[in-house]
């Protein structure tokens, strides 16, 4: 993981005091709300239904042990109200889509303590939310996965502190939001960004992005087009500047809803490109620090020398995955099937021979997707110092990642997160899906899905149904914001408001961009919306069809592909009660 | 940075009851409208204009690489910021400095925040008409939480993985 140096720790703090000196001023009466919202919106704190929010960063999902401490801590000592019971107000977090953490109930007078208790293990809000340049996401598999072409955590780095308090761009027309691939997989999701970066290598071998500028979801879905097939990765922070800087200057900001880069690029096409690659050029060869941000080889070094794989992992031959499954103790009865199950979806093949990345289901029922209590953090950390050398990612999906876990060890790792809850073997099935927190959190959303996401999940208990399911991304998000990218998932639900009540649009046959789902895409809404106590049998309606329609080792995206809406949407209609098909 | 006190300002715009005059004559800190740049630009002298200081007041989001062979003759450029979250200005501003090397004042003009400074003084502007329920004790505490940062800007040019060690420590 990145190393704070003195600077970036100073840095920090000193971005904590000013947080700290607007609080006050607030709250003294000097700073109206105006005034100091997009101020507390870029240190991370969103005014929501019940609480100000507060959005952690989690830069590029890069976590350690003692890091998820201070945010269990937070969890557990700031992150409660007075309203309600105890119980059901505060005490966990929820990870995002984003790869942040985010906590819904600490008071805002608290604020300006948890962002210096934040600093003090390297962490903050920074430009989580508000309308500048965000936290740049990756891949969760970053620097392990077998697929890698270059790994991609330097660069993000490198990234995430030139876009950190970047004077010209703290007011951009709308949020800004970079994603950043390095293996031939997109996990990362990045033709659905703003600007998407996939590292790749030339003829000659040298390490160069090809970027995507003007995806994005919401209202209008744009799948982004290719800026440049080639930027060699010492020039990229100049390329962004040049797009960025063009966005600032052309984005619309006369219409909330059409504000975003991908609107611009959208109405200007090729001129856009053109005008980005003109400033691209002056930066370069007219300004005063145009060729200053040309990223130095030793800069690379310095940052990429973070992220070398942690010293104590003893290289061993990889073992056959029925050496694994069978490394059970006796008296285990249902062990081999359930073991079993978990090796196959949770744990994933990594670069080093001997090693493996396992995942913790954040998905069970209890708890809405991507939620950790304090408890739970701390024990996800333990599991981290035990089982992978300190380190996590937090994956796009909403789940945890353990990056560096010795074969040896996973079956001692199984048991351990079963007893914490962490071991549903669903990585990749109907209930790992993705969740916002919708409306009983959110001031945006139009419908909750939380619920909704309950539901599904009860109504898809059964393992052996699941599995014989397969991979389904199901995605849910409850409102047009799609912060639960409803239209990259093979099944979308979007929570939509008709006369003041909740209803429920289904997409089938969305995409993020990997192998698995096809090309990117949005997905194809499949009729009027649902009532709310009619979804879950719409979901099960459609899943069954799916599983009757099938071809042989056929996945439910592609049946789907393969057949059209059509007989899906018959299959849902035939549930209605209360709507019309 | 300079805190502008709109009574003690000297500089003005050439308007008359009907909005700014289509033709107006040369003065000592004039400030000029694009359009009225535009209509004197080639008629006033360089005997008419001497020793007169000209500037001008631009919106948001006039093209300022326009402007590059005017430059010499301009003392002051006001930018504006409509709405303080409307950052335009920032690249107006640092377009002026670093890409066109304007040596003239640059001033933040329209709704101008305490807490726009750090991002102001960053991008290129040394001058600022803060909005009139501001504070100035807290304008300038603003400028001073952060003793470096990780860009180069248009005070250092060198982001700070170019700076010597000693530099990139935060004094």
């Amino acid at each position: 993981m990145y190393r704070y140096t003195d600077f970036d720790r100073q840095f920090v703090h000193a971005r904590a005091a000013q947080y700290r000196d607007q609080l006050e001023r607030h709250l003294a009466g000097e700073l109206p709300d105006e005034a100091f919202r997009p101020l507390r919106l870029q240190n991370g704190w969103y005014v929501q239904r019940h609480a100000p929010m507060l959005r952690v960063a989690v830069p590029y999902g890069a976590l350690s042990s003692a890091q998820l401490r201070v945010l269990a801590r937070i969890a557990r000592e700031f992150d409660l109200q007075d309203a309600g019971t105890p119980q059901e107000r505060g005490g966990f977090g929820h990870f995002t889509t984003r790869q942040n953490l985010q906590f819904n109930w600490i008071p805002l007078d608290r604020s300006a303590d948890v962002m210096d208790l934040l600093a003090s293990v390297d962490m903050h809000g920074i430009q989580t939310s508000g309308n500048c340049i965000r936290n740049i996401t990756s891949d969760s598999l970053a620097g392990v996965a077998p697929d890698e072409i270059v790994d991609p955590r330097p660069y993000c780095e490198v990234l995430r502190q030139w876009s950190t308090l970047h004077p010209e761009f703290a007011f951009l027309p709308r949020k800004f939001k970079i994603a950043v691939s390095g293996a031939r997989e997109d996990r990362a999701a990045i033709r659905w960004h703003d600007i998407g970066l996939q590292l790749v290598k030339n003829a000659a071998g040298e390490v160069g992005f090809e970027v995507y500028v003007g995806g994005g979801m919401g209202r209008t879905p744009v799948i982004a087009p290719l800026a440049r097939a080639f930027v060699p990765w010492q020039q990229i922070l100049v390329y962004i500047e040049a797009a960025v800087r063009v966005y600032n200057r052309f984005g619309r900001r006369d219409n909330l809803y059409k504000a975003r880069i991908k609107i611009l690029v959208k109405a200007e096409g090729q001129r856009y490109f053109d005008e980005v690659d003109a400033e691209f050029d002056k930066l370069l060869s007219e300004d005063a620090n145009g060729a200053e941000h040309l990223i130095p080889q030793a800069e690379l070094d310095r940052v990429a020398a973070c992220f070398a794989p942690p010293a104590g992992l003893e290289p061993s031959p990889a073992a056959s995955q029925a050496a694994l499954r069978s490394s059970l103790r006796p008296g285990d009865t249902d062990a081999p099937v359930a073991f079993s199950r978990w090796l196959e979806r949770n744990v994933q093949p990594h670069r080093l021979p001997g090693l493996r990345a396992v995942t913790l289901s954040l998905k069970r029922p209890g708890l809405p997707p991507g939620d950790a209590t304090a408890a739970q953090m701390d024990a996800a950390a333990a599991l981290a110092d035990r089982f992978s050398q300190g380190e996590l990612r937090v994956t796009h999906e909403q789940n945890l990642l353990l990056p560096w876990v010795r074969e040896a060890d996973l079956h001692a790792l199984w048991l351990a997160a079963k007893t914490e809850g962490f071991a549903t073997p669903n990585i990749g099935l109907v209930t790992d899906m993705i969740a916002c927190p919708g409306g009983d959190f959110c001031a945006l959303a139009n419908a909750r899905s939380i619920p909704v996401a309950a539901e599904i999940t009860e109504r898809f208990q059964d393992l052996d149904l699941q599995h014989d399911i397969g991979d389904l991304d199901l995605h849910i998000s409850g409102c047009i914001n799609s912060c639960g990218h409803h239209h990259s998932g093979h099944l979308g639900i979007l929570g939509v408001d008709k006369d003041g009540t909740e209803w429920y649009q289904i997409t089938l046959g969305g995409s993020d961009g990997s192998t698995l789902s096809g090309a990117a895409t949005p997905g194809k809404v499949i009729g009027p919306s649902f009532a709310a106590d009619e979804v879950a049998d719409a979901v099960e309606a459609v899943i069954e069809t799916y599983r009757r329609e099938r071809s042989a080792g056929e996945r439910f995206v592609d049946t789907v592909r393969r057949l059209g809406v059509a007989p899906f949407r018959a299959a849902a209609d035939e549930v209605r009660q209360t709507t019309a098909a | 940075m300079k805190f502008i006190d709109p009574h003690q300002d000297r500089w003005h715009l050439a308007a008359g009851e009907d909005g700014p005059l289509p033709h107006p004559s040369p003065a000592d800190q004039l400030l000029l409208t694009l359009e009225q740049w535009h209509a004197v630009r080639s008629h006033w002298s360089e005997q008419a204009t001497a020793g007169k200081r000209l500037g001008l007041q631009l919106s948001n989001d006039a093209d300022v690489e326009a402007l590059k062979p005017d430059l010499p003759r301009l003392a002051l450029i006001a930018l504006s910021f409509p709405k303080w979250t409307d950052g335009r200005a920032y690249t107006q501003a640092r377009l002026l400095r670093a890409r066109l090397g304007f040596q003239g004042e640059i001033r933040a003009t329209g709704e101008v925040l305490v807490d726009m400074l750090p991002l102001l003084q960053r991008t290129g502007f040394d001058a600022v008409q803060l909005r009139a329920d501001q504070r100035l004790a807290s304008a300038e505490r603003a400028l001073r939480f952060f003793a470096a940062h990780y860009q180069g800007d248009t005070r250092d040019a060198r982001p700070v993985f170019r700076r010597p060690a000693a530099l990139a420590e935060a004094a």
